[in-house]
């Protein structure tokens, strides 16, 4: 049906880029899912995975290997978290504000970080995985069997981050932590160990997120790469209700959205591509409204102790 | 067990009345502490920490021309700020100025461009007032999605900022595309009378706009029954119901009267420093303007010292370029700033003490 309307490989290549592109910010919403999960909300994912992008790009020069690099990126991106961490759950300042202060932060040091790699040629990048006989598959096998290793490792981790999260006594302590932070401590758990890991893990899973970008999307430094790409997996996050799983939906979608305003020509759409650009952001408010009215005399979905801090002696 | 290891972790421990004159010590402390920081950054870079922040300084406060420039930097800032820290007293969180700045600029050039044969007084105040308008618009929605359904404003001003800059990369490649451009894409020049009159070097007629809003709307919060209700509705929602508060109405009038302050820093900033409407015309103002807010407490009286500070900051940061580094710096500066005023304001509260291990 589609293919008698569209050019064929205009429409695979479009379920290309938003497989690649919703694991791309997949990742960086799986992250920022577990820390709000542990009720921690960070507003910083843009900077961490500028930093992510940065490091990952300049460790995979510099060491010649790719996966050298997306551990890099990790291991910066958490520790760039970190200071939210420190900041937003052990000194308990305002999580906006210290959240969006590290957007700051991570998009200015990447920045200045990459001044010197700058229009540096990519000679090194993640090469998409041939799968064999399943990368052959007319349609399915270029988009499912020819992307790049980040994409299965991204849907991998979603598995493991569900199952980790929903069915491990470590999972439902972090989610306890999240709901009410005074019965997690007095269940015997550190509710500031939690919110630090949980928040820790988000900054690794940005910061490998801006290494797809860097590595792998569109290779190189260049500043402004991450585009705001951050704020939507911001905004994914609550599209998907807390869960990794819609979450993971709500990523192909977004990838969709992301994919569709470079390829409006070949579609023969309407409009011009910038107005389609403004798509997944239109996407998210649509999502929010229709979401709150649907669910009007139903609980939240949000953790109940999202943004709250916690302090023992204030209990 | 004998202890012959004497262990001491710090731990903080709740001071019985906050330290005097903490707040301004505090601030002297982060600001040195981020400094310091930022010389570590500059050093690894193999940059000369103390010769950049000494251009940084000339640049910025050096004579009455360089603090003429911050100043002008330091209105939209000042309001941005202005904007988070009104939402703020009822609780709102408008992470949507730079939006509403981009939109009210917009709104101004698009007046330019309808009245480009006014004469200047009516031409600058129509834009200046479209600006505020402006912003007020674009904060319409998520207000009214806030009060009446309860959608996080947050991500909904948020996502429209992303939205605001894509309208005027539409409008400046297809519907606005300066016809005498040659080819550039960019948005029609300005007409000649449309740019505020200065007020003393570089410093325009903005300043005093932005500083009448400022002790305005800072006497109406702070003295007016209308302020005083906002407070009570910001520290407690069902309080401020039993009181016959009607909320909802509160928070749609503070979102759009935070998107207009916003906007207004939009027309301003139009009318008083750009030639022509550009995706950069905002420059991140609405996103500073929360960190301005917020090491101003979210107090209007601290608001206009933060915006100056912060003015210099980003005028300094443009001038190292210089020199060859990175004005990056300027926005890790203004990270580090935040960062360390909160650090030091935590000894306000707290006293550090150290606590012998291992005697349970």
């Amino acid at each position: 049906m589609f293919a008698l309307v569209f050019p064929e490989t205009a429409l695979i290549g479009l379920l290309f880029a938003a497989i690649q592109f919703g694991a791309m910010i997949y990742l960086a919403s799986l992250g920022e899912t577990i820390a709000e999960r542990a009720g921690v909300l960070n507003l910083g994912v843009e900077g961490m995975m500028a930093m992510g992008a940065v490091a990952g790009f300049v460790f995979a020069i510099e060491t010649r290997n790719v996966w050298l690099g997306l551990l890099a990126a990790a291991i910066i991106g958490a520790l760039v978290a970190s200071i939210h961490g420190l900041f937003a759950v052990v000194l308990g300042a305002n999580q906006v504000v210290s959240g969006l202060a590290l957007t700051f932060f991570g998009v200015g040091l990447a920045n200045f970080w990459g001044t010197d790699y700058e229009g540096v040629r990519p000679e090194i990048q993640f090469v998409d995985v041939d799968w064999g006989a399943l990368s052959d598959i007319a349609w399915v096998g270029r988009i499912l069997f020819q992307q790049s290793p980040l994409a299965y490792f991204a849907v991998v981790l979603g598995g493991v981050v569900c199952f980790m999260l929903n069915r491990t006594r470590g999972g439902l302590a972090l989610r306890a932590a999240g709901e009410s932070a005074a019965t997690t401590d007095a269940a015997g758990h550190s509710v500031l160990g939690l919110r630090l890991f949980a928040v820790a893990c988000g900054g690794a899973l940005a910061g490998m997120s801006g290494a797809y970008l860097s590595l792998s999307i569109s290779p190189g430094w260049t500043v402004g790469v991450v585009a705001g790409r951050g704020w939507i997996a911001v905004a994914l996050v609550i599209f998907g209700a807390w869960k990794a799983g819609r979450v993971a939906i709500g990523a192909f979608l977004f990838g969709l959205a992301l994919a569709l305003p470079n390829r409006t020509e070949s579609f023969d759409l309407p409009w011009d591509p910038i107005l389609w650009s403004m798509l997944p952001y239109v996407l998210t408010i649509t999502v929010m409204i229709a979401g709150a009215v649907a669910l009007r005399n139903r609980p939240p979905a949000a953790p109940a102790a999202l943004g709250l801090p916690f302090r023992r002696e204030e209990r | 067990m004998n202890r012959q290891l004497q262990l001491h972790k710090p731990i903080l421990v709740r001071r019985e009345n906050l330290l005097k004159g903490g707040q301004p010590l505090a601030f002297f402390v982060g600001l040195c502490a981020a400094l310091l920081l930022g010389s570590f950054i500059l050093l690894a870079a193999g940059d000369d920490p103390l010769e950049v922040y000494q251009r940084m300084l000339s640049a910025s406060f050096g004579d009455l021309e360089a603090f003429s420039v911050t100043l002008n930097r330091a209105i939209p800032l000042a309001l941005a700020g202005l904007a988070v820290a009104l939402a703020a007293t009822m609780g709102l969180w408008n992470i949507g100025a730079e939006g509403q700045i981009l939109f009210g600029a917009t709104t101004a050039a698009g007046i330019a461009q309808i009245a480009a044969d006014w004469p200047a007084p009516l031409l600058i105040g129509a834009m200046i007032v479209g600006g505020a308008i402006g912003g007020a618009v674009w904060a319409l929605g998520p207000a009214t999605a806030k009060a009446h359904i309860g959608v996080n404003e947050i991500i909904t001003t948020l996502m429209l900022n992303e939205i605001a800059i894509r309208l005027i990369r539409y409008l400046i490649n297809g519907p606005w595309k300066d016809p005498e451009g040659f080819g550039f894409v960019q948005a029609p020049a300005l007409p000649e009378q449309s740019s505020l009159p200065t007020l003393f070097e570089r410093t325009h007629f903005g300043l005093l706009i932005a500083a009448v809003v400022l002790v305005g709307l800072g006497v109406m919060l702070s003295r007016s029954a209308w302020g005083y209700e906002l407070r009570v509705a910001g520290s407690s929602g069902t309080t401020a119901t039993y009181a016959g508060i009607s909320l909802k109405r509160k928070v749609l009038t503070v979102l759009v009267l935070s998107g207009a302050l916003a906007g207004l820093a939009g027309g301003i900033e139009l009318t008083g420093n750009a030639t022509r409407l550009t995706e950069t015309v905002s420059n991140g103002y609405g996103y500073a303007g929360i960190i301005v807010a917020a090491l101003a407490l979210m107090r209007p009286s601290g608001v206009a010292a933060v915006a100056v500070l912060f003015g210099a900051v980003q005028v300094g940061g443009q001038s190292i370029k210089a020199i060859g580094v990175s004005d990056a710096v300027s926005t890790v500066l203004q990270a580090l700033i935040l960062f360390g005023v909160i650090a030091a304001g935590i000894l306000i509260v707290y006293r550090i003490k150290f606590a012998e291990l291992g005697n349970q």
